[in-house]
């Protein structure tokens, strides 16, 4: 091997190994500069604003997911005055920029909730099943059929279920109830909503809150899960070859 | 005295008053454009249909931005031009209508002479129109371009949207009550070019009085939430949407330079300053596809409108005390000073100074309690596509505290001294949208 590109090899490799991270931490950096506001309620890496029983995190999720989210909140499809107001003359390139950014951040699968709050034995077991298996007396499919068995989430649409707090929980699934919350069509989660009783809604949500990957799961890669139903989040995954 | 002759002498005693009501209410007539405004062309005469060639239709869409039709007649997430976002007044709920060319509910029967009229008179075969729709502004545009509008919104797929039914108090409910109130405080003047200034000031004009209709929220509120000449591009609280807009004169806008204010009206951002609510959207809708040209042009006139009169000083309440400042500027320096700097002078176009920033010299401190509270993000435009963030402080700081830094703020760099209170801040929780 000539001098060259021996020097060349080890340029490309001390390239890989140090200068691509460096350049992705400062990459980082100003994005976290620029989305200071974000930071306020949803951590500088979208992991959370501790002591926050409310506000969502938003790393690791898939990043089609968080897109159609800012997408929904500036054109009217979900609901949230304080989104709405900081992401209402954004144009679609910076929120996929946006989403890309937290998409890219360590996922935080933690449990939101330490098990403060209590449920029944009776209502733990049906929420488990509900989750694990449905109700196919009443239509409703298992939760993890389509948000992943480990219920981390799919690329590219689908969010994991763990993590999120119960009262989000309640409130996300109250506003598809509403018709308030609309994702894309056909939207499978109206039907879920729709479908389960406010009492099995607050105890699946209080149970996920209490759920744990210690490890930060990533969502499953796209196509790895088949939606039992038509979905619009997860047509993409079933269609695309 | 007979019941005959007791008529003949009211009658005699009363005719004054009914002659000089007649005559003032006929001199107000004329005042506010007389007969003419009224006569509607009819549906299917008198309306050749405009040539519509491509290059018209892209003229008709660069004015449609600029006079941003869009942002009044869509709803949030709805198709686009289709009518139907509603306007709070102060007497109740008016919903804008359908322009594109649907048969039923938008413009799809509309000739070119019903279109010229309504955007020149504000009165459409539907009769008379509430002023949200600013006609007065727009009766300034030539043939030219109102022919080049309607032929870029004949080019729009029909969609058929009938405009929700408006919510309003009697008498505001009855259209008829538009004429008194046009009667009362609707001025039309001719529009003309000013031989003695250049093209680039006169076309400036022509954007920013006429198409830009910046007065809508520039102009100070006269009689009945009318727009006077007096208080013309004066600021002033707009009303329902809870925001002040700043005069737009010389004094006001000294800081910038021509350059940097044509910089402002297409980015967004600019060394001088940044736009947030209500400025933000007609950045993000409108002003950010203007041209280099019409930028510079409407820069140029707005530098050159004289002063207006400083509103009078509040001389009655208590200026900001020393313990006070001192408190405002330790949560200054914690909370604000990694952006705006210690001496509030800002970080580029990254972050705007606060040093005679329009929320800190307003005699309206609503601006920045909003900001502060709630935060914001300037529009992404194509010179700033990707923005710095204001954090909100609403969940942060308690409203004292957010009363203390802005009362700091705006006597250090806005000479504004009377401070805000803790209860002024509390009055202004709660965020509004749309
Ligand atoms: C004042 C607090 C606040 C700030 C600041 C804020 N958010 Fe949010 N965000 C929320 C709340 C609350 C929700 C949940 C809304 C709901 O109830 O549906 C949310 C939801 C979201 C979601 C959807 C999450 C999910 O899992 O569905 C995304 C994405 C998001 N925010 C991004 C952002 C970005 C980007 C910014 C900065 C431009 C930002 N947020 C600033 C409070 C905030
Ligand atoms: C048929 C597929 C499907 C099933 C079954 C399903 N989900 Fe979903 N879920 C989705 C999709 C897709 C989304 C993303 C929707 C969007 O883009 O707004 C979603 C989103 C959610 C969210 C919003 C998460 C966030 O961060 O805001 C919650 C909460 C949720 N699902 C809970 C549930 C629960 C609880 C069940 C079981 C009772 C369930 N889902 C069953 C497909 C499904
Ligand atoms: C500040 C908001 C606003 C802006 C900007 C605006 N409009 Fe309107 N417009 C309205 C409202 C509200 C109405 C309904 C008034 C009523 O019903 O009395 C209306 C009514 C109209 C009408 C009468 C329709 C009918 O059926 O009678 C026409 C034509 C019209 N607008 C055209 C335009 C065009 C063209 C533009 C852009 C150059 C424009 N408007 C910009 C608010 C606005
Ligand atoms: C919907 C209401 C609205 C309309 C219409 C509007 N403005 Fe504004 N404008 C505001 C508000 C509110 C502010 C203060 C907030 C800010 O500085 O961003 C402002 C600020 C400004 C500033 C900054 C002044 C300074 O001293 O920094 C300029 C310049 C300006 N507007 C120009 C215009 C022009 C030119 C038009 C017409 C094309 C226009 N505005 C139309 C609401 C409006
Ligand atoms: C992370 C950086 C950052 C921090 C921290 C910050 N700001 Fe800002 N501020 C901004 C940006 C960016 C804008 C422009 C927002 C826009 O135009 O939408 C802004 C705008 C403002 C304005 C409006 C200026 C005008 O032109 O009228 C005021 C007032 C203000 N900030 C005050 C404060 C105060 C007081 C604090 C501390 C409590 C603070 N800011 C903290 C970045 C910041």
């Amino acid at each position: 091997m000539p001098p060259v590109s021996r020097w060349s090899f080890a340029g490309f490799a001390f390239a890989v190994a140090v200068l691509l991270p460096a350049a992705k931490a400062r990459a980082d950096d100003d994005m976290i500069e620029r989305l200071a506001a974000c930071a306020a309620c949803h951590g500088a890496r979208g992991e959370g604003a501790p002591g926050a029983e409310y506000y969502p995190h938003l790393a690791g999720k898939p990043a089609g997911y968080l897109l159609e989210q800012l997408q929904g909140f500036r054109d009217g499809r979900r609901q949230s005055p304080q989104m709405t107001w900081l992401v209402q003359f954004m144009d679609d390139a910076w929120m996929r920029e946006i989403a890309a950014f937290y998409a890219a951040q360590p996922p935080r699968t933690r449990a939101a909730d330490t098990g403060a709050a209590a449920l029944t034995a009776d209502l733990r077991a049906r929420a488990e099943t509900l989750v694990r298996d449905g109700d196919k007396a009443a239509g409703v499919p298992a939760c993890a059929a389509c948000h992943g068995a480990d219920l981390a989430g799919v690329e590219p649409g689908v969010p994991a279920l763990v993590g999120l707090p119960a009262d989000y929980v309640i409130a996300q699934l109250g506003g598809w109830r509403e018709g308030v919350r609309r994702g894309v069509a056909p939207d499978c989660m109206a039907d879920v909503a729709n479908k389960l009783t406010p009492d099995h809604i607050r105890a699946v949500a209080v149970w996920l809150s209490q759920q744990s990957h210690d490890d930060g799961r990533r969502p499953a890669p796209a196509g790895s899960v088949v939606s039992p139903v038509a979905c619009g989040g997860l047509a993409h995954a079933a269609v695309t070859p | 005295m007979s019941r005959a002759s007791r008529w003949i002498t009211r009658a005699f005693v009363a005719t004054p008053f009914v002659l000089l009501a007649l005559a003032v209410g006929g001199a107000l007539f004329g005042l506010q454009g007389g007969f003419a405004p009224y006569a509607v062309p009819p549906a299917g005469t008198g309306g050749e249909r405009v040539d519509a060639d491509a290059a018209t239709i892209a003229r008709g869409e660069y004015l449609a931005r600029l006079g941003n039709c869009a942002t009044c007649h869509t709803t949030r997430g709805g198709t686009p031009l289709a009518g139907g976002r509603a306007f709070v007044t102060d007497y109740g709920t008016i919903h804008s209508t359908n322009l594109t060319p649907d048969v039923a509910t938008g413009l799809g029967e509309w000739s070119r002479d019903e279109f010229r009229h309504a955007m020149r008179h504000g009165v459409s075969r539907h009769g008379v129109l509430y002023p949200v729709f600013p006609y007065a502004n727009f009766a300034a545009l030539t043939d030219v371009d109102l022919d080049a509008l309607f032929a870029y919104l004949r080019s729009l797929a029909p969609a058929v949207a009938a405009a929700p039914p408006n919510r309003l108090e009697f008498p505001a409910s009855w259209r008829g009550a538009l004429v008194g109130w046009r009667m009362l405080t609707y001025r039309p003047a001719p529009f003309a070019d000013d031989p003695k200034q250049s093209p680039q000031w006169n076309r400036g004009r022509y954007l920013v009085d006429g198409l830009g209709h910046c007065a809508m929220c520039h102009g100070e509120r006269g009689m009945l939430g009318s727009l006077p000449r007096e208080g013309y591009l004066a600021g002033g609280r707009i009303p329902g949407l809870g925001w002040y807009a700043p005069p737009l004169d010389e004094r006001q806008l000294a800081r910038f330079d021509v350059e940097q204010l044509a910089g402002y009206l297409r980015s967004g951002v600019s060394e001088r300053g940044a736009a947030y609510g209500p400025m933000a959207e007609v950045v993000y809708s409108s002003l950010k596809h203007l041209t280099d040209a019409d930028a510079t042009a409407m820069a140029t006139y707005l530098k050159s409108i004289p002063a207006h009169p400083l509103p009078r000083a509040n001389t009655l309440a208590a200026p900001l005390g020393a313990t006070a400042a001192g408190n405002g500027r330790r949560l200054y320096e914690e909370h604000c000073a990694d952006c705006h700097g210690r001496d509030g002078r800002g970080r580029g176009l990254d972050h705007p100074p606060l040093d005679r920033a329009v929320s800190l010299t307003a005699p309206d401190p609503i601006n920045a309690v909003r900001i502060v509270l709630y935060g914001a993000v300037p529009p992404t435009t194509a010179r700033n596509p990707r923005p710095h963030s204001m954090p909100p402080f609403a969940q942060k700081l308690a409203s004292a505290d957010i009363a203390a830094v802005v009362s700091y703020a705006r006597a250090a760099w806005g000479s504004q001294p009377i401070p805000v209170s803790s209860d002024d801040v509390q009055r202004l929780h709660g965020i509004v949208l749309d």
